[in-house]
């Protein structure tokens, strides 16, 4: 009857095993990415007793994880997809937080313009001009504040893929290193199963940075690919992706494959791929949005304060001032060709950036994103290629088939925006041309509205002395007789005058131009109206309405991002929900499994009890 | 279904932090009591508020022009108002010293006045506005528009007329140059313009003249000759003196009148035989020259029918002089109507920004309030259930 003893004690082992997993499961209950053990046992094989077969008790013969590979690859999928909406959420909320604070454009912009409307209300007065300087200060530092916080944010991007670049790395070493242990532990045929969880827990963890793809192979072994199929994980075999400045603007970086290759726009998911993503759709956008306005604002101003004629009595100067757009050498290029941009036409500047390349004999340009760019024009600057308001030229050098440049018309130039006038004398409020009548005149004819049309005439300041030889008939400067009646509007060099009333036989008209000192607010009431002048857009859009329209922009990219965090968040809370009800550990569970083993083992250990009093029994028994 | 027991609890606490962050967010639109935080919270309405944003402050900067243009204008009335009263007083010193009673010392007194009214009227000419600049100049207007050297009083300003934007597309003089209002002034009755000849020896006198058919008058120069004391003949001035008179009449003295090419005139006294009377176009006269001329002519020895000649002569002046104050006058209010009418029409629009504005970024805060509280309740349940729920183990009933 030794057979009892033995059979007691193989309960009590198997109980134990029982016991130890439960106890584990417990000590691992807030354990991230552990999964649930479960013991399993077998009865011995029977002993032939005779005619019969009698058991011989029970054998803990593994210990397993409650896993499902499906599971876990669909919280690594979802992870992926929520740490993108999560990172792309909170980019967006930071472009967000920069449009909304105190450094509002749109207020600034009025301020200016309301600068502008009361130097036209008091055009010599020195108080209000010196506070149109100051207004266009303040408006010129809104818009480098906003470029600079623009720039903060892309400078956080970089900061960001840089240390996801890292991650990456270290993730992908220690998965690798995994794979070896596992590989190794695995041999007797047993499931390393805190080290199987260890490598999911990293995979998770590289699964946040970047969507990954996981297969199995035979020897316990998983092979990682990243975002469209780069292979990170082969084996114990790491790759390393490091960072590098983009080849033509190198204040950013992008990612970099183990061949070298760039492999930036192949990561779709994971917070790294939403890094990029809100780089190319939000931020570069956003930035050259704000760089449009910017360029559209100086252009307008600029051209309108040339008209005018300041205090001196010189024709207006520059009053803001803004650089050229960038243009950038490819790292790549063989030949020593350089390319200069200038902004032509505003009206159909984009905020697109594009791409030149040289194919051997000639020039092509496609936008960044690669739709391509009709254009007229060889590019000497005789000829230049003319894209959407920009002129591009290559002024020197030899180009070499496959050299390529980048032009960024609009991206930084918010950031260079400076006001070009310091002295309040310079600006020029005054219009261009005085119109007057003769002192003598006897006629009724008087002087209406003196409107320039087109101030580039050559002979715009020549002055002018219109004379009636009869109430009908004019000559200007002694030119050809011209027929008159009330109300024509008599037309000049690039100007018109209106006249009212019947002129007399001999009676002057004179149009001359503006005297210096001039009280004259005609320039000023124009510059003020560029406020509501449609520049951008073909003569459409107002440089305000930019600004509003990046406000929606960023808005829209904001209110996006947010719903699709909500979304992910919800759908990696239920792949979480199903792969935890499979492999999470209950603690109710546990204790009843707690309070089995617990019985068994007492159980068991009455057997033994048991055997020992039947030998007992027989032992006094014999001893009579 | 199994659930795990550290995920359960991790769900909960997310929704604890979930309604904690929702009741963050109530409490901070109701301490600043926007609706929208940043452009995400609602982008259209953000862009709405910063295009009304904009248009309200250039409404705002309309309402300040027009403040402005007023003030100038103001500025402007009350100085023609005074001219015209100065004229007033001109024209009855001038009346006064016409009187038949008066001796050339006593004429001479009178013009002594008259000078200082002349000064005056300068002086008025010369007015600046609040921010120190001349009114009348034009554009010139840190010039002094009218020097006078003696009688004679020069203009240095320009046409010029400053406008002001008082709406989107309406601008509004604010001004009207020295040139227009005090020296481009129609002499004679704003058609033509009588002269006595210097030799006229005669008595006669013109008086009121006026325009009775406009489309005969084909404004040239004539010359009525008096060949008797009763009979007169008007000649084309350039016609040479071989020619036939273009007519020819009968002068019965102050009862009748003489009629040419639509021009009529009243002559008063007995004319002299050979006495001349021209008449011609009017051509700008500036008002300080009228005022000069009465001076001259008063201040000239003898008096009798030249010296009335002349000052008939001015007083017509002097009457285009004030119609030309009166007009500008009229122009100024027609202008200020315009500037009342559009500041109130700003007031209403800035009344619809403001109520546009509220509307798209101020806070309901009847409905936050509701919704603070109903977050507070729901949050209080998460948590007691969250309390509850942690009590329901197991392991509790294993002692």
């Amino acid at each position: 009857m030794a057979d009892l003893l033995s059979t007691g004690v193989s309960g009590l082992l198997a109980s134990q095993v029982g016991l130890s997993t439960v106890g584990h499961n417990i000590s691992n209950v807030n354990t991230a990415g552990y999964t649930r053990q479960t013991t399993t046992f077998n009865a011995r094989a029977p002993e032939l007793y005779g005619g019969y077969y009698v058991g011989r008790g029970a054998d803990a013969v593994s210990v397993q994880r409650a896993y499902s590979q499906f599971l876990t690859q669909s919280v690594w999928s979802a992870t992926s997809s929520q740490s993108r909406a999560l990172q792309y959420a909170g980019l967006t909320s930071a472009a967000n937080n920069a449009v909304s604070g105190s450094a509002n454009l749109q207020t600034a912009l009025d301020g200016f313009f309301g600068a502008v409307s009361d130097v036209a209300n008091a055009p010599v007065d020195t108080a209000s001009r010196q506070a149109l300087i100051g207004k266009a200060n303040t408006l010129v530092s809104t818009f480098r504040s906003l470029s600079s916080q623009f720039q903060q944010i892309d400078q956080q991007t970089n900061q960001q893929i840089t240390a996801a670049v890292g991650d990456i790395n270290s993730l992908a070493r220690s998965i690798a290193d995994l794979n070896g242990e596992i590989q190794r532990a695995s041999v007797g045929g047993a499931s390393p199963n805190d080290l199987l969880d260890a490598r999911d827990q990293a995979i998770s963890q590289l699964s946040q940075i970047v969507g990954v793809n996981v297969s199995q192979g035979s020897d316990g072994m998983v092979t990682v690919s990243i975002g469209n199929g780069q292979p990170l994980v082969n084996g114990t075999d790491a790759s390393k992706l490091s960072t590098a400045q983009n080849q033509y603007d190198s204040s950013r970086l992008e990612v970099v494959g183990p061949t070298g290759s760039v492999i930036s726009n192949q990561f779709g998911s994971g917070s790294l791929g939403a890094a990029f993503d809100f780089r190319t759709n939000v931020l570069d956008p956003a930035r050259n949005q704000l760089g449009r306005a910017a360029i559209a604002l100086t252009d307008a101003f600029n051209k309108q304060h040339a008209q005018g004629v300041d205090l001196n009595g010189d024709a207006g100067g520059k009053f803001f001032d803004i650089s050229a757009p960038a243009v950038f050498n490819s790292t790549s290029n063989k030949g020593n060709a350089q390319v200069t941009a200038s902004v032509t036409d505003v009206g159909k500047l984009g905020s697109a950036d594009y791409l030149m390349r040289y194919d051997g004999t000639k020039w092509n340009v496609t936008t960044t994103a690669g739709v391509a760019v009709p254009s007229t024009g060889t590019g000497t600057a005789a000829d230049p290629i003319l894209i959407d308001g920009l002129a591009l030229t290559v002024p020197s050098g030899t180009p070499q088939a496959g050299d390529s440049f980048q032009i960024q018309p609009t991206r930084n130039a918010a950031s260079t925006i400076s006001v070009a006038v310091t002295d309040t004398s310079k600006i020029a409020a005054s219009g261009p041309l005085m119109a007057s009548k003769g002192a003598i005149n006897t006629g009724k004819a008087t002087l209406g509205n003196l409107t320039v049309t087109d101030p580039t005439d050559p002979a715009f300041k020549t002055p002018v002395s219109i004379v009636f030889s009869s109430p009908t008939s004019y000559s200007i400067n002694g030119g050809p007789a011209q027929t008159y009646a009330d109300g024509d509007t008599i037309t000049g060099n690039g100007w018109t005058l209106k006249l009212s009333g019947v002129p007399a036989a001999n009676d002057t008209f004179g149009v001359k131009p503006a005297a210096s000192a001039s009280g004259d607010n005609g320039n000023a009431l124009a510059l003020a109206a560029v406020a509501n002048q449609g520049v951008l857009d073909n003569g459409v859009t107002t440089v305000g309405k930019s600004y509003s329209q990046l406000i929606a922009q960023v808005g829209t990219a904001g209110a996006q991002a947010n719903t699709a965090l909500d979304a992910q968040q919800s759908i990696l809370d239920q792949a979480t929900s199903a792969q935890q009800s499979l492999s999470g550990v209950n603690m109710d569970e546990e204790a009843a499994s707690l309070l089995r083993f617990q019985q068994a083992y007492a159980a068991s250990a009455q057997v033994i009890n048991a055997a020992n009093t039947i030998f007992d029994s027989l032992l006094s028994a014999v001893r009579g | 279904m199994r659930i795990s027991t550290s995920w359960g609890q991790q769900q909960a606490v997310n929704t604890l932090l979930d309604r904690q962050y929702q009741m963050s967010q109530t409490q901070l639109a109701l301490g600043n009591g926007k609706a929208i935080q940043t452009p995400a919270d609602n982008p259209a309405a953000a862009a709405r508020a910063v295009d009304t944003n904009s248009a309200s402050a250039q409404n705002d900067q309309y309402t300040r022009n027009i403040q402005s243009a007023t003030t100038r204008l103001s500025v402007e009335e009350q100085a023609l108002s005074s001219a015209g009263d100065i004229l007033d007083r001109i024209r009855s010193l001038t009346l006064e010293g016409m009187n038949g009673t008066q001796t050339d010392e006593s004429r001479q007194s009178i013009a002594t006045e008259l000078r200082q009214t002349l000064k005056q009227l300068v002086a008025l000419g010369n007015t600046r506005d609040g921010q120190g600049e001349y009114v009348f100049a034009g554009s010139r207007t840190t010039t002094q528009p009218f020097t006078a050297d003696g009688l004679n009083v020069s203009y240095g300003g320009d046409q010029n007329q400053r406008m002001v934007a008082a709406a989107a597309g309406l601008q509004v003089a604010t001004g009207d140059s020295g040139s227009d209002v005090f020296m481009s002034i129609r002499g004679g009755n704003g058609t033509f313009v009588t002269t006595a000849g210097a030799a006229n020896t005669g008595s006669a006198v013109v008086g009121a003249t006026s325009v009775t058919d406009a489309s005969s008058w084909d404004g040239g120069n004539y010359t009525i000759t008096f060949t008797s004391p009763t009979d007169y003949e008007i000649r084309d001035a350039a016609a040479l003196p071989t020619d036939p008179p273009l007519s020819t009449g009968t002068y019965t003295g102050e009862t009748g009148t003489i009629n040419f090419k639509g021009a009529q005139l009243n002559i008063t006294g007995t004319p002299a035989t050979g006495d001349t009377f021209a008449v011609g176009p009017s051509s700008s006269q500036d008002v300080f020259s009228t005022v000069a001329g009465i001076i001259n002519a008063f201040e000239a020895p003898g008096g009798g029918a030249p010296m009335n000649n002349q000052i008939n002569a001015q007083l017509q002046n002097l009457d285009q002089a004030s119609t030309s104050f009166l007009n500008t006058r009229t122009k100024i209010g027609a202008r200020m109507n315009i500037l009342d009418q559009q500041k109130a029409i700003g007031d209403d629009t800035k009344l619809q920004y403001d109520t546009t504005l509220s509307n798209l970024q101020d806070l309901d805060y009847a409905s936050a309030t509701s919704q603070f509280v109903q977050q507070q309740t729901a949050l209080t349940a998460a948590q007691q259930a969250f309390v509850k729920m942690q009590n329901l183990t197991l392991f509790n009933y294993l002692k």
